[in-house]
């Protein structure tokens, strides 16, 4: 089959995405190919949308393309590219703009009367062009009511369409699409959005701004829709850890987000294992909507205590809670740490022991999890003390590796 | 169905070719504009050529339409409904959108199925009238170029005033905050809008006086091993900076980012958070900070 720049399905691409994304440095063999072929032509589509953010490295291994993208510059994430890029058929671009120009009026008109319209007024201008058959003109008349572009009525025996009615006025909303299309976890449909309006508004930027969840925005989407409708779904997910893929029955509860590594989780209560389980989102993938879920209470009754014991996204494995508690002393002029301890804590409490000494303390399900923010209070950690030995074992002896790493050889690591 | 050639590159670029054609015939230097403009790099190797050969009928050979009207796509079903969850975030107070047309449309999620579990707590006050109405002033001067005067409260809690060129609206959703990028003949100066108690709006500013301050991006290289999992946590974390990484051996692999002077005690912790598993390699002044920290917490343990 000829190249093209566009893709039916995302899912090859998303991981093609990602890997030129995060790494940057797999050369061409290293890719889990089929064919050499499949990779060039990933390779020359991405380019393609994102040409602006390629770089090339050539090393032993190979040549090496990678994506890099500072998001703190960029008023728009370029990754949504890649979503205006589904291919369609002839047929599929010309129904488009007949049917919305026939529509345009205000009529309400039958199957036969688009099909004489479209020979009449559109395909006589055209030598070579047979027309839309009346087969595709009802499939594709059923998706656009689908899609929510048409409205379809019954008028006596026959089905009529007409275009839907649109009274919203984007204008006043294109401030607010330009900081929701990159605020909000499902903001691709705010960049569509914005491909609507003639002037795009460049005056936002945002700090800390992970695009990457932008390649799992169709799972994130069908969970969302999942939830709202309460619906079991079926996930088919991949383990890195064994590499092959297994599915599981859940019911969706929340999408957890990171604010901090753009990570995206789905809560679900897993039927057959009986507990609530975390699934990243860039793991799983297809969602499959199951049956609607009559006792969603029986399945999610738990949430808000579960909640209130969690760090991060992992339950532990263990009954018991652990206890934790960090001591941090600060001097005069650094209150802020106090302020720190307040405002990124996400359970647990803060005490004041002396002017200049606080105490946080929290009981959480997996205590490891604390692990990356104690780590960040290094130099003003007076004690610590956790029921779960690990995690003190632990910060310890990365304390003395890392005293190590940059006390010893400079080049040791 | 989010993925769907209605919202691609390829129909908005034609619907732009139309929208000329409709008014008067297109020439083909217009269309490949028009192209290069709306959609990829390679599409002018495919789009130009299916309207001129009739593949898409939708461009006569003399560059007329058949089209009446200029193609106008209603919003669809996913679009009404994406706008209608917006509604409910309180951040949406700020922008003062119009709601018309939405009252019968369900929304595509509620507020709550998101759980954004390490924002910081201490996030603005998206309610407080005082907050929307600078909001909305410093909107007003982005979108008419106008400068603004603004008192606030440093973080030394000393009330002051500025007269200044707003340039961008910046937001962290890990602090939950917004910022403004201002800058002044001398100087640049970024105001958290929580410490904001009052903003004017004041005369248009000319194009000679938008000059935004370019900020140094310093350069920091990183050294990871690749042990529980380190590589692909610490790409994850830094991938919103500008940065390559490359490989050193089957272990270890080398991230150079780039980041503004300003961050740079934020990103001297956030190496730290990482343990063992990251090292600074340059410059000498961040390494050695965090060199510092790690030497007085030995010193605490005793």
């Amino acid at each position: 089959m000829a190249y093209s720049e566009l893709i039916k399905n995302f899912e090859r691409i998303r991981a093609y995405m990602r890997d030129f994304f995060v790494y940057g440095f797999k050369s061409r063999s290293e890719f889990d190919l089929k064919s050499a072929r499949s990779y060039d032509n990933e390779r020359r589509r991405i380019e393609s949308w994102l040409g602006g953010y390629m770089g090339f490295r050539q090393d032993e291994r190979g040549k090496n393309v990678f994506l890099s993208v500072d998001s703190r510059a960029a008023a728009e994430n370029p990754l949504y590219k890649a979503f205006k890029a589904k291919s369609f058929t002839a047929g599929d671009i010309t129904f488009h703009f007949w049917i919305l120009d026939l529509l345009a009026d205000g009529r309400t008109v039958s199957i036969r009367e688009i099909s004489d319209a479209f020979s009449e007024e559109y395909a006589a201008r055209f030598d070579n062009f047979d027309g839309l058959d009346n087969s595709t003109l009802r499939k594709k008349l059923k998706e656009y009511a689908e899609l929510g572009l048409v409205r379809a009525e019954k008028r006596g025996r026959e089905l009529v369409y007409s275009l839907s009615e649109d009274k919203v006025d984007l204008s006043s909303w294109s401030e607010a699409l330009a900081f929701f299309s990159e605020a909000d976890p499902l903001g691709l449909v705010g960049s569509f959005l914005l491909d609507k309006l003639d002037e795009k508004q460049d005056y936002f930027r945002f700090k800390h701004h992970y695009i990457l969840h932008t390649m799992d925005v169709e799972v994130l989407y069908a969970l969302v829709e999942a939830i709202s409708e309460i619906r079991a779904v079926e996930l088919t997910v991949l383990s890195r850890r064994i590499s092959s893929e297994k599915t599981h029955t859940v019911f969706p509860i929340k999408i957890y987000i990171s604010a901090q590594t753009g990570r995206q989780y789905l809560l679900a209560y897993h039927y057959r294992y009986k507990r609530p389980m975390f699934y990243r989102l860039d793991t799983i993938r297809s969602v499959v909507p199951g049956s609607v879920e009559h006792n969603p209470g029986r399945y999610s009754g738990w949430y808000e205590k579960f909640a209130a014991c969690l760090w991060g996204v992992s339950a532990g494995e263990a009954p018991d809670l652990d206890h934790i508690e960090m001591t941090v002393r600060f001097e005069p002029h650094e209150k802020y740490i106090l302020d720190r301890l307040e405002r990124e804590k996400r359970c647990g409490k803060v005490e004041l022991l002396d002017e200049y000494t606080a105490r946080f303390s929290a009981d959480v399900f997996d205590a490891s999890e604390l692990l990356p923010w104690l780590r960040t209070f290094i130099g003003r950690i007076v004690s610590l003390e956790c029921t779960n030995k690990y995690v003190t074992d632990t910060f310890y002896a990365d304390i003395d590796a890392m005293a190590a790493l940059y006390g010893g050889e400079r080049d040791a690591v | 169905m989010l993925f769907n050639e209605v919202y691609g590159a390829y129909y908005n670029a034609v619907a732009a070719i139309l929208s000329e054609a409709v008014k008067d015939k297109i020439t083909d230097a217009r269309i490949n504009e028009i192209v290069r403009d709306k959609a990829f790099f390679e599409s002018i190797l495919t789009i130009p050529a299916a309207l001129k050969d009739g593949a898409w009928p939708l461009i006569s050979a003399d560059g007329s339409t058949p089209l009446k009207r200029e193609p106008e796509m209603p919003l669809t079903e996913l679009q009404r409904r994406w706008l209608k969850a917006l509604l409910s975030d309180p951040r949406i107070k700020l922008f003062g959108v119009d709601e018309t047309g939405l009252e019968d449309v369900a929304p595509l999620y509620s507020p709550d199925v998101f759980v954004c579990f390490d924002r910081y707590s201490d996030g603005d006050d998206y309610s407080d009238p005082r907050y929307i109405e600078s909001f909305r002033t410093i909107l007003t001067a982005l979108r008419e170029k106008r400068k603004l005067k603004i008192k606030f409260k440093s973080s030394r809690d000393i009330e002051k005033k500025w007269v200044c060129v707003p340039c961008r609206l910046e937001y962290s959703s890990k602090d939950d905050k917004f910022r403004l990028l201002t800058f002044s003949p001398r100087n640049a100066l970024t105001i958290n809008l929580g410490r904001i108690k009052s903003v004017t709006l004041l005369e248009p500013y000319s194009e000679e006086e938008f000059k935004p301050v370019e900020y140094r991006k310093e350069r920091l290289v990183l050294e990871v091993k690749n042990e529980r999992n380190a590589l692909e946590r610490t790409l994850l974390s830094f991938s919103h900076f500008e940065k390559e990484a490359e490989r050193l051996d089957d272990n270890r692999y080398r991230l150079t980012l780039y980041y503004e002077r300003d961050d740079a005690t934020e990103l001297v912790i956030r190496v730290l958070s990482f343990g063992p598993v990251l090292k600074v390699i340059e410059p000498e002044g961040f390494r050695a900070q965090v060199y510092e920290r790690i030497k007085k917490q030995q010193k605490l343990r005793g």
